[in-house]
């Protein structure tokens, strides 16, 4: 009877083991040792039970991401608590005075062949109105967004 | 969600491909990426997936303003216009907001006279 219980003992202690494999030291080290190898700074990891949680702050939402893809693939993590923060962004500034702006992309949207789109600018936000042919639609976007606008409210209809 | 999520995999591709960019907050908490691609294919990349995620960029969140290695060495900040017939330097001026002697003082190298200019010689506009 004795003997039969250490037998059972043994082996439920042996599960355990295998279930937890490593530490939550050593998850953390690794999740450490992968996110500074995956270039990911200025993030801290704390584990417990095999949940990691990320905290501090990174650069922007696709360094939030890399740093939680990068500790899913840490082998004995169960899951990861993201609480990063993005860095705060600065105040975008025009790159140009308003008519300097107009003028700007009145003469690239000629040169681009988008003749029949045609803008305004106010505080660096400009506003896009008239027609340009399908096939020309997504190049003329692209010159207004080139210009160094702030803002945009693209009303520009695709034509034929 | 925020707009930075809304086009983290837009970002993502940039940092895959070697574009390097810049974020800031435009007009009403519009994102404006500001950066410079590798390469036209690289920038094309990072257009298409804006075109998945915002088929006729339409939404006003973001402003991707990409510029090519080559077109940034070159462009350097100035604008150039075009002459048309018809058209002095304080016409030129007024669709800049600016005084026709700003464009004369970054012309001299090719302009002889302020009075003389002629349909299809490209000005530099100080921008």
């Amino acid at each position: 009877m004795k003997i039969k219980f250490i037998t059972v003992f043994t082996i439920a202690i042996a599960l355990v083991l295998s279930a937890c494999g490593k530490s939550d030291a050593d998850l953390q080290k690794a999740v450490t040792e992968k996110l500074t190898a995956a270039s990911v700074t200025g993030v801290a990891v704390a584990v417990k039970d095999g949940v990691a949680t990320l905290t501090g702050e990174v650069a922007d939402a696709a360094a939030k991401k890399k740093a939680e893809d990068t500790a899913k693939t840490v082998e004995g993590i169960k899951s990861v608590v993201n609480s990063t923060t993005l860095k705060p962004i600065p105040v975008a500034t025009p790159a140009a005075a308003d008519p300097a702006l107009t003028g700007k992309i009145d003469q690239d949207l000629k040169k681009a062949g988008c003749t029949g789109a045609s803008v305004s600018v106010t505080g660096g936000k400009v506003t896009v109105t008239g027609e340009v042919p399908n096939a020309k639609y997504a190049e003329c976007v692209q010159v207004i967004m080139q210009s160094g606008i702030t803002g945009i409210d693209n009303q520009l209809k695709k034509g034929k | 969600m925020s707009v930075q999520e809304k086009y983290v995999s837009l970002l993502e591709l940039a940092n895959q491909n070697g574009t390097t960019y810049e974020l800031s907050e435009g007009n009403e908490g519009t994102l404006v990426v500001t950066g410079t691609a590798p390469s036209a294919e690289a920038k094309q990349q990072l257009w298409d997936e804006y075109a998945r995620l915002d088929p006729e960029f339409r939404s006003g969140d973001l402003i991707l303003n990409i510029q090519t290695a080559e077109s940034a060495a070159a462009g350097g900040g100035m604008h150039t216009y075009t002459v048309e017939s018809g058209d002095n330097l304080t016409k030129i001026a007024g669709k800049y907001g600016i005084q026709w002697k700003a464009i004369w003082d970054h012309n001299r190298d090719i302009l002889k006279d302020p009075d003389k200019i002629y349909p299809g010689q490209e000005l530099k506009i100080p921008m």
